[in-house]
């Protein structure tokens, strides 16, 4: 279909509508994190995008870095050093990770970005924990408005919030035709529609999937019915790994990733103060594994396995990531054991290293599960 | 070498670690409430309420000074814990998964489990997955990062806020569990043998800064223990008290830890725990280790009237919770004041904050002292990848270029 040749080619830091942005003299910041409150930041007449890596080797960010360190946050320092981010006017960290907030004292010292902002994200969903983060988004909201000189008041906020809200409803039924077999779009499919969301204004994406969703179940290059799988992970930057998937048979229909399902699920009340609501929406969402609620977000794989009918778990790693490795023999376990699913638990670099035999491990896994 | 060595430390495991784990045993037989507790944590509201602390982090390197860590981290990794993560962690929960001829019997199982995210994110994770195998409640610090290197004195309010109201939050959850009440009397007194404890240490420490030096790395890493462990303790205040005098005497003597030495050295994070004797080889090279980072991120004076607030403004601005600036900062004071020509660099396989920035480390060292460090990859308990011939390769030639 050819309305979906559209997504993968906004899945960069140089797409048209960018440089659109950018003609017009509007700042655009790039975000390292999903619980990055995007919407304070489109609500001041900025254009958040999320930093994505490459699977190109990091040949820059290899002087700095060893080899133990996140090759993704690796590869997100390597593009910047490549001068790949160079449009960008600022680059926001949130507190999820050692590796990002330690690869964080790199782009200070060794990238040419001209501004960059930390925001300090609780680990935990507390009374305190809401309070605090509230305290920390107002003090972002206030470093947004005197670093780009404008004002983010709170009808901007509230249309920003329609906006972004409107953006994850369709993002939600886009997900719901993944559930016939076979499903109307493929893993991969939604894989760069959602990212391509987080590269390009919301309303324009909105656009754009209206246009998409009319179409869709007129398709006919229906993708290919095979094994349904669900896909659990941290954070993959464009989907060459599902296309691998596919490729060996596997129906990628559900996903556990902070690129995916973790990014647009959740939603902000739309009564309320903005502020407020949105503290909540970002910390009440599905957790990430650097929060101090696993249990939760086991719980959301656990009802994705369930609304998607799948068949079979793919468990990503990245190597050295530290908080989702201490979870995934857990959610390996109880999967198998709760669930009785069929798990496979894989290791990876977030580079196209070692990818001939992730594939021959995949390819096995599926035939395993088609006997 | 035997007379180098210092009286106070002979024996110090058997003296003072067994014993720790003996009667921490006991204490769980008996019934007492047992915490686990990572670094970071301030523990002196555990000693005030008489919960007994015990520290995997200890226990790891306990394992690994006994050269047990390996087969532990293996366990682990057969039940699909990555070979990529902490070393301490894979090793605990290896321990945890076999319960035959462990060091000191194994950790007493915890009733309770406490922990902070102001080190790192291994701490929350490791201890997530150690509440889930005992099925006990782990109560957690949320820190927030100090992204601005900010100086105890002067923290951001709501940080500050943010930490205090979750330690009284903290507090009435340990009262709960424990059934005992939290004396405020208690805790001013032990965080008076804190400061004190805390004292003593920077004492210890400032005796390090004569030449020849009166104690290296391998003492210190031992040493430390109480700092880290133990700080609001009389043990603790006796312990440091008798060293401090040895060192004095040491000092007025004018003798050294190396015979001869020729190079002061200052090092960064870990020692290689199941190969501490590399600080003697170090020593016959003439070469000591006059300060640890580790040594001097422990330490810090507490208000006794303003506990919660001085615990908080004390673990807020732990090096391990800073930038990148921080690290420079005390690693560049302490070449001055140590008078050091050369820095070690360890990093830690399974550990973030050990390794990333080591290379701006070097970088801003040379610029602001003119002194030259080594990097070292290696991995503090797990010896796999450890290559003994090559690494005292490294360092001979390190120590070359500094003549």
């Amino acid at each position: 279909m050819e309305l979906l040749e559209l997504f993968r080619p906004l899945i960069s830091a140089d797409n048209k509508f960018i440089r659109e942005w950018k003609r017009r003299n509007k700042p655009v910041l790039g975000y390292a994190c999903s619980y990055t409150p995007e919407e304070i930041i489109y609500a001041g007449g900025i254009l958040p995008i999320r930093v994505l890596g490459s699977l190109e080797p990091p040949k820059l960010a290899d002087i700095y870095l060893p080899v133990n360190v996140c090759s993704f946050a690796k590869s997100c320092l390597d593009r910047a050093l490549k001068e790949e981010y160079s449009l960008l006017d600022g680059y926001v960290v949130s507190n999820s990770c050692d590796n990002q907030n330690k690869i964080y004292d790199l782009w200070r010292h060794c990238t040419a970005i001209p501004r960059t902002y930390f925001i300090n994200t609780p680990h935990s969903i507390t009374e305190n924990a809401l309070k605090f983060f509230c305290k920390e988004l107002e003090r972002f909201k206030e470093w947004l408005m005197k670093s780009f000189k404008t004002e983010i008041s709170e009808e901007n906020l509230k249309n920003a919030i329609e906006t972004f809200n409107e953006n994850r409803r369709l993002l939600r039924q886009l997900y719901e035709l993944r559930k016939p077999n076979p499903p109307f779009v493929s893993g991969s499919e939604a894989l760069e529609i959602v990212l391509s969301s987080m590269m390009i204004p919301k309303n324009e994406h909105n656009k754009l999937l209206h246009e998409l969703l009319d179409g869709i179940e007129r398709r006919e290059d229906l993708p290919k019915e095979g094994e349904r799988l669900l896909v659990s992970g941290t954070v993959m930057s464009n989907s060459k790994i599902l296309r691998l998937i596919e490729s060996v048979g596997g129906c990628v229909v559900a996903d556990d990733l902070c690129t995916g399902s973790r990014y647009f699920w959740d939603l902000v009340k739309e009564n309320g103060e903005p502020m407020t609501t949105i503290t909540e929406r970002y910390l009440r969402k599905i957790p990430c594994p650097f929060m101090n609620s696993s249990e939760e977000r086991f719980k959301h794989v656990r009802e994705m396995v369930k609304l998607f009918d799948v068949e079979g778990v793919l468990i990503f790693s990245l190597k050295s990531c530290d908080v989702y490795s201490f979870d995934a023999p857990l959610l390996a376990e109880e999967l198998r054991e709760n669930e009785g699913l069929p798990v496979l638990c894989l290791e990876w670099e977030h580079s196209l290293s070692g990818i001939a035999q992730l594939r021959t491990r995949i390819e096995a896994f599926i035939e395993m599960l088609e006997e | 070498m035997s007379e180098r060595r210092l009286e106070t430390l002979k024996g110090f495991y058997r003296n003072y670690v067994k014993p720790f784990y003996e009667m921490a045993h006991k204490a769980k037989e008996e019934g007492k409430l047992v915490a686990w507790v990572a670094s970071t944590f301030p523990v002196e509201i555990l000693l005030a309420m008489g919960i007994i602390p015990v520290w995997p982090e200890n226990y790891a390197s306990l394992c690994a000074a006994r050269r047990v860590s390996v087969p532990l981290c293996e366990l682990a990794e057969r039940r699909g814990f990555s070979k990529d993560i902490c070393s301490y962690a894979r090793c605990v929960l290896g321990s945890l998964f076999d319960g035959e001829d462990l060091p000191e019997g194994g950790i007493p199982k915890p009733d309770i489990l406490v922990a902070s995210t102001c080190a790192c994110d291994t701490h929350l994770k490791w201890f997530q997955v150690a509440s889930r195998i005992f099925k006990k409640p782990l109560l957690l610090l949320d820190v927030p990062y100090n992204v601005e290197s900010a100086s105890r004195e002067n923290l951001p309010n709501h940080y500050l806020q943010h930490y205090v109201s979750q330690l009284e939050d903290l507090v009435s959850l340990l009262e709960k569990h424990s059934g005992i009440r939290l004396d405020e009397d208690r805790l001013r007194k032990t965080l008076e043998l804190s400061n004190r404890t805390s004292e003593l240490w920077l004492k210890i420490q400032n005796n390090r800064k004569n030449i020849p030096a009166p104690m290296g790395a391998r003492e210190a890493f031992s040493a430390v223990y109480f700092m880290l462990c133990i700080p609001g303790t009389e043990q603790a205040v006796d312990f440091y008290e008798r060293l401090c005098d040895e060192l004095v005497q040491r000092v007025k003597q004018g003798a050294g830890v190396a015979e001869n030495e020729k190079y002061r050295l200052v090092w960064d994070n870990l020692p290689l725990w199941f190969d501490l004797r590399i600080f003697q080889y170090l020593e016959k090279l003439g070469a000591v280790v006059v300060a640890e980072t580790f040594s001097h991120v422990w330490a810090g004076s507490l208000d006794s009237s303003k506990p919660y607030e001085s615990l908080a403004r004390k673990h807020l601005s732990n090096m391990a919770n800073c930038t990148i600036e921080r690290r420079i900062e005390l690693i560049a004071s302490l070449v001055k004041n140590f008078r050091a020509n050369g820095v070690i660099l360890p990093t830690n396989w399974g550990c973030r904050m050990m390794t990333i920035g080591e290379t701006i480390v070097k970088k801003k060292i040379r610029e602001m002292t003119g002194i030259s460090s080594l990097i070292l990859d290696v991995d503090s308990t797990d010896w796999r990848n450890y290559n003994e011939y090559r690494v005292k390769t490294k360092l001979e030639t390190f120590l070359k270029t500094l003549e």
